[in-house]
């Protein structure tokens, strides 16, 4: 995996607040371009939530974002431009129901990046061929099963070329004989370069995949370091706690 | 919040309606003086002073805004005060109800319509002096219980009942022990109760019974105004013309012409008025009879085609139009509340205004706001607007003020995911919107916005207040025309039926095909590769 030491983005002293419920205390990380990092932890800990600010969909309480060394929480920051530069992947994959598959990957593409439709449709088809869906471009996301609807999803999130592929659970919606068809995609995308950030509970995958892992529990980054490290030498006793889960299975 | 801007939009409602009400009658509109057209309002329903007629034979006169004619004893004193004016005679169909309006908002010059020159009415209008003097009947059947009453109070008992609106129902309380039903709209109505026996009679003029007495002979007038100590005051036993109280000159004109007409020459108009009154074929036609259906078709099949038409204009137009002010304002009511201070007012209280306008037109009869905006237009800002063209804005923003809701409530309604992926991709509100949010919505509410056209078809029924002649309108001239209320009506309600069912039908395969094919061929794609790639990744 090629690894520069450029911080493509970085997260500071980030808080958000519910109501009277404070889902993020304190969290800092930063990312460096190529990277793939996961983001581990307990149901209700803040892992979705960090990547929902990430992407703006939350707005943070208090904190800093910084893409390529720019606060993109300034007033005057163009977000949509920002938004485009950073993909999501959803855990219910929301394709939009009004549109076929080729259409979903198309429609960004022109409306966000104003590329023409014959060059969106080229680098659709490209990368639905990537995902193995190149065969369905006409059918409705309502006709096709969980993993192949996720597939799609990847497909039109990166069809607006991305610096960042934000995936929030992409496989906890799916049947499991769908979660392979998914991570193997993932896993050829991790070598291309792209920089990911994952929220994941599938260990295996994480511990493959990652070239830095954090483990987010009660709104705080309690541990991060190389799989390695959290695996095999955890220093925080909650990580400890919460791997020795998935390993006994 | 919620609960504060109802009561803003109550209190404003309610100071609207005040505020236009008070004004009737005070406010006047300057006559239009030598347009020359001599408009006069009348019911265009009421033998043998008026009534519709599908051609122009005897000299009958156009009802504006539709191919029918008007004719009978108010046509005829209205044709000589428009000869002698040098003015051309249009009859301006309207509703009883709607006759002093119709005046004084300027949509008419006179009222000729066999009114009663009452004190009450003359606060609001001047009346001419008297162009005819009228007896007063009890119109009860043949083989009625009163039939034979000799006096005043051999009518204990009996259930009676005049037109709302008009002296005669308040005569009734002169017969001792008569039982007084509510006030029927028109004669037909009344003719009909009588035949069906919902009551024992009602009291009219004279005239009235003449020309029932010609489609049915089994009805019998008593004369009840030289019965001993029947009371009336000279005002309500005459008819009078009325006129704007402003328009001083024309009173003067009308009153020089009216004195210009002896009585022996009114009471000839009045006995050819009788003898050219509409009849139907049964008794016109003897021997040879068409079907009921086949002779109200030759006689009014143009006026039902024009109805229905009328009909289908304003429901789809309604609903086309409605559905554009709905999505506008749909749209702008789901726009996210906007960061900056100044912004942020300006959006609520662009909001606030919406739901005023969707409080409004949802929470009161569209017939009432059809008479406030027809009548209450020409009265403040004296705009004659043409009667469809109002009908058609009516339709429009009331529809309008629902389907906004629905469209609110589609947009709502739409999945969470579906904003969110869109706004991940980096899409503007609008592009999120019309892209991705509306087609969605808009699908979705279709059946509610069917719903709406079909409601249309029946509702827009009611703009008969202002005498549009849509398809309703048309049945009930029909109906007191050839008395025959029950086939008729039926008649009416089978082609509703008819219309509506073809629409849902209509809108059910625009639905299907939204919903597109269930079924979807592979081999019809434009690509066919299968990779090596392609396999692993099923893997």
């Amino acid at each position: 995996m090629t690894e520069s030491n450029e911080t493509i983005l970085s997260l500071q002293h980030l808080q958000k607040t519910f109501g009277q419920h404070q889902v993020l205390r304190d969290i800092s990380l930063n990312i460096k371009k190529g990277e793939i990092a996961t983001i581990i932890g307990p149901s209700g800990g803040g892992k979705s939530t960090t990547l929902r600010c990430i992407n703006l969909l939350e707005e943070p309480t208090a904190g800093e974002i910084h893409f390529h060394g720019e606060n993109v929480l300034e007033q005057n920051y163009n977000r949509n431009i920002y938004r485009a530069k950073v993909g999501m992947v959803f855990q219910q994959f929301d394709l939009f129901e009004n549109k076929n598959v080729l259409a979903n990957c198309m429609v960004g593409q022109e409306l966000v990046l104003k590329r023409s439709k014959d060059e969106a449709r080229k680098i659709a088809l490209a990368n639905l061929e990537k995902v193995g869906m190149e065969q369905y471009i006409n059918a409705r996301p309502s006709q096709l099963s969980g993993g192949q609807q996720q597939r799609v999803a990847i497909a039109r999130a990166i069809s607006m070329d991305p610096e960042i592929l934000l995936f929030d659970e992409p496989t906890s919606a799916l049947d499991p004989e769908m979660v392979g068809e998914v991570l193997s995609v993932m896993k050829n995308l991790a070598t291309t370069g792209l920089t990911m950030i994952i929220v994941t509970h599938e260990m295996a995958f994480a511990k493959e995949i990652s070239d830095k892992m954090f483990f987010i529990s009660d709104g705080v980054i309690a541990e991060q370091g190389n799989p390695d490290q959290l695996f095999n030498h955890p220093q925080n006793e909650k990580t400890a706690k919460f791997l020795s889960n998935f390993q006994n299975n | 919040m919620k609960s504060r801007n109802k009561w803003i939009t109550a209190l404003i409602t309610v100071m609207l309606s005040f505020i236009i009400t008070s004004n009737f009658g005070i406010t006047q509109v300057d006559a239009k003086k030598d347009d020359g057209e001599l408009k006069v309002a009348m019911e265009a329903n009421y033998q043998p002073y008026n009534w519709t007629q599908t051609t122009d034979k005897n000299g009958a006169v156009p009802i504006e805004g539709s191919r029918t004619y008007a004719n009978g004893y108010d046509v005829k004193i209205a044709k000589i005060i428009g000869k002698q004016l040098h003015r051309k005679v249009v009859v301006v169909k309207t509703e009883w109800d709607g006759l002093l309006p119709a005046l004084t908002s300027g949509k008419a010059d006179l009222i000729i319509a066999g009114m009663s020159p009452t004190a009450e009415r003359a606060k609001a209008i001047n009346f001419t002096k008297p162009y005819r003097n009228s007896t007063f009947v009890v119109i009860t059947k043949v083989n009625s219980k009163y039939a034979n009453a000799k006096t005043l109070n051999d009518f204990k008992g009996a259930k009676l009942t005049a037109q709302q609106g008009t002296s005669h129902y308040a005569l009734i309380k002169q017969l001792k022990g008569a039982k007084r039903q509510p006030a029927m709209r028109d004669f037909a109505a009344m003719r009909q109760s009588l035949i069906s026996g919902t009551i024992d009679g009602y009291i009219a003029e004279d005239t009235e019974s003449t020309s029932f007495k010609m489609v049915d002979p089994d009805i019998k007038a008593i004369p009840i105004s030289k019965m001993a100590g029947f009371r009336i005051s000279k005002e309500d036993s005459t008819t009078a013309i009325g006129i704007a109280k402003p328009n001083k000159d024309l009173l003067k004109q009308v009153n020089q012409v009216l004195a210009t007409i002896p009585n022996s020459e009114r009471t000839k108009l009045m006995t050819t008025a009788i003898s050219q009154q509409p009849k139907t074929d049964e008794t016109s036609k003897k021997g040879k009879q068409d079907p009921w259906l086949v002779s109200v078709w030759k006689q009014f099949g143009g006026m039902i085609l024009s109805g229905i038409g009328m009909t289908l204009l304003l429901a789809s137009v309604g609903t086309i139009a409605g559905f554009f002010i709905g999505l506008f304002v749909g749209i702008i009511r789901t726009i996210p509340t906007p960061t900056s201070r100044g912004k942020r007012w300006f959006s609520k209280f662009i909001n606030w205004l919406l739901s005023v306008y969707i409080e409004v037109f949802r929470g009161t009869p569209m017939m009432v706001q059809a008479a406030v905006i027809y009548y209450g237009i020409a009265q403040f800002w004296h705009i004659n607007i043409d009667r469809t063209l109002a009908a058609l804005v009516i339709v429009s923003i009331n529809t309008g003020a629902y389907l906004a809701e629905i469209i609110r409530g589609g947009i709502i309604s739409t999945p969470e995911g579906q904003f969110e992926a869109a706004s991940a991709l980096g899409m503007t509100h609008n592009q999120r919107m019309w892209h991705i949010i509306l087609p969605q919505a808009i699908k979705n509410c279709l059946p509610s916005i069917t719903n709406e056209f079909i409601v249309n078809i029946k509702d827009t029924s009611v703009l008969s207040i202002i005498s549009v002649s849509e398809l309703f309108f048309v049945g009930t001239t029909i109906a007191s025309q050839t008395f025959k209320f029950f086939p008729t009506y039926l008649t009416i309600s089978a082609i509703y039926l008819i219309l509506t069912f073809t629409i849902t039908r209509i809108f059910n395969l625009i639905e299907k095909h939204l919903q597109g094919n269930k079924n979807y061929n592979l081999m019809a794609n434009q690509v066919q590769v299968g990779t090596a790639q392609d396999m692993e990744a099923k893997k």
